[in-house]
């Protein structure tokens, strides 16, 4: 579990830092690849999301407020991949806006994200049950 | 001292420098001092780059460039995947030895679909140059020069890294962002406004 919570929680950091060095133009560039959400819409979350990972990202590696955590990377990558999926599906050939601009959408990146999906479901199970457990007792 | 940090200075802003270097001034639009430079990686059959030529660069070019905040550069950067992308991208470097390359451009842009689909490149070029000007395309078309002009920006391009196209290197001294996707001009536009700041 330790393993898990640090290595999401660093990805989450390095995703939001990638985003907030340079300007939220960029990053909403690829929200709007998406074609999904009105233009002030795209301008908000290309302003707030990257603090919000930054946050997450934080607490699962100081083990704070788990499995609130736990849970908000889970539903953050689940949202992440259908809308990943869907464009995959779509032949868009856009960036995913995970780490940057030049990330474009591939079986790759689906199979990374999958797989971080994965990680972050166990996690949240994870931690339920040790609390549930930690309850019991 | 002076030597190593000057190198290490080098170094750390190779990427801007290499970025904006080797730019054939027939492909330019606007003024060559403007503050910040745009380089437009495209490919002529690549319809994404169609839309950004049709809508967006008309505006890039009324709000920034007429009024000398940017100067734009065009760079080839044709895909592997389109069959006719790298003939159509001969006939226009080697329009722009004639200072022609923007009709060239606009008209491979304006017929993209017609010959992508039967391959008769060199009729839309032909249909925006006189005989004498047809010639001297023709002839430079496979050229050495035009074609290491398109070798180099398609290393430039890689180097950036280009991922899709059309992507828009947006730089300002030492600042470069590689923008790629839609590319939504009020998005864009607010981009350039914050670096003109």
């Amino acid at each position: 579990m330790l393993v898990l919570r640090i290595a999401l929680g660093a990805v989450f950091v390095y995703a939001a830092w990638t985003k907030l060095r340079t300007p939220w133009e960029l990053f909403a560039m690829s929200i709007d690849s998406y074609q999904l959400l009105p233009l002030k819409a795209v301008e908000l979350v290309a302003r707030t999301l990257p603090w919000f990972e930054l946050a997450v990202g934080l607490l699962l590696i100081a083990g704070f407020w788990l499995r609130s955590a736990a849970a908000a990377t889970a539903l953050l990558l689940a949202v992440f991949f259908g809308l990943m999926v869907r464009a995959y599906a779509k032949g868009m050939e856009i960036p995913c806006g995970c780490f940057g601009p030049n990330d474009i959408i591939s079986w790759k990146t689906l199979l990374r994200d999958g797989s971080m999906l994965a990680a972050a479901l166990a996690l949240t199970a994870l931690s339920f049950l040790r609390r549930r457990n930690a309850t019991a007792r | 001292m002076n030597m190593r940090l000057g190198a290490l200075a080098l170094l750390l802003l190779w990427p801007a420098l290499a970025a904006v270097s080797d730019i054939d001034p027939n492909k330019t639009a606007g003024n060559p001092s403007a503050p910040v430079t745009v380089q437009i990686f495209s490919d002529f059959e690549c319809p994404a780059c169609k839309v950004f030529h049709d809508r967006s660069l008309p505006q890039l070019q009324r709000d920034f460039v007429a009024t000398g905040k940017v100067y734009l550069v065009y760079r080839e950067f044709p895909l592997p995947i389109h069959a006719h992308s790298r003939e159509a991208a001969n006939y226009a470097v080697a329009a722009a030895r004639l200072s022609l390359y923007q009709p060239v451009a606009d008209a491979l842009f304006r017929d993209q679909f017609a010959w992508s689909v039967n391959g008769k490149v060199w009729d839309t070029v032909a249909s925006v140059l006189t005989l004498s000007q047809q010639k001297k395309v023709k002839a430079a078309a496979d050229g050495p020069s035009v074609l290491g002009e398109i070798l180099r920006e398609v290393n430039l391009g890689h180097a950036v890294p280009v991922t899709s196209t059309p992507t828009l290197v947006v730089s300002r001294g030492s600042k470069t962002y590689p923008v790629s996707g839609t590319l939504n001009y009020a998005i864009l536009k607010s981009l350039i406004d914050d670096l003109l700041k």
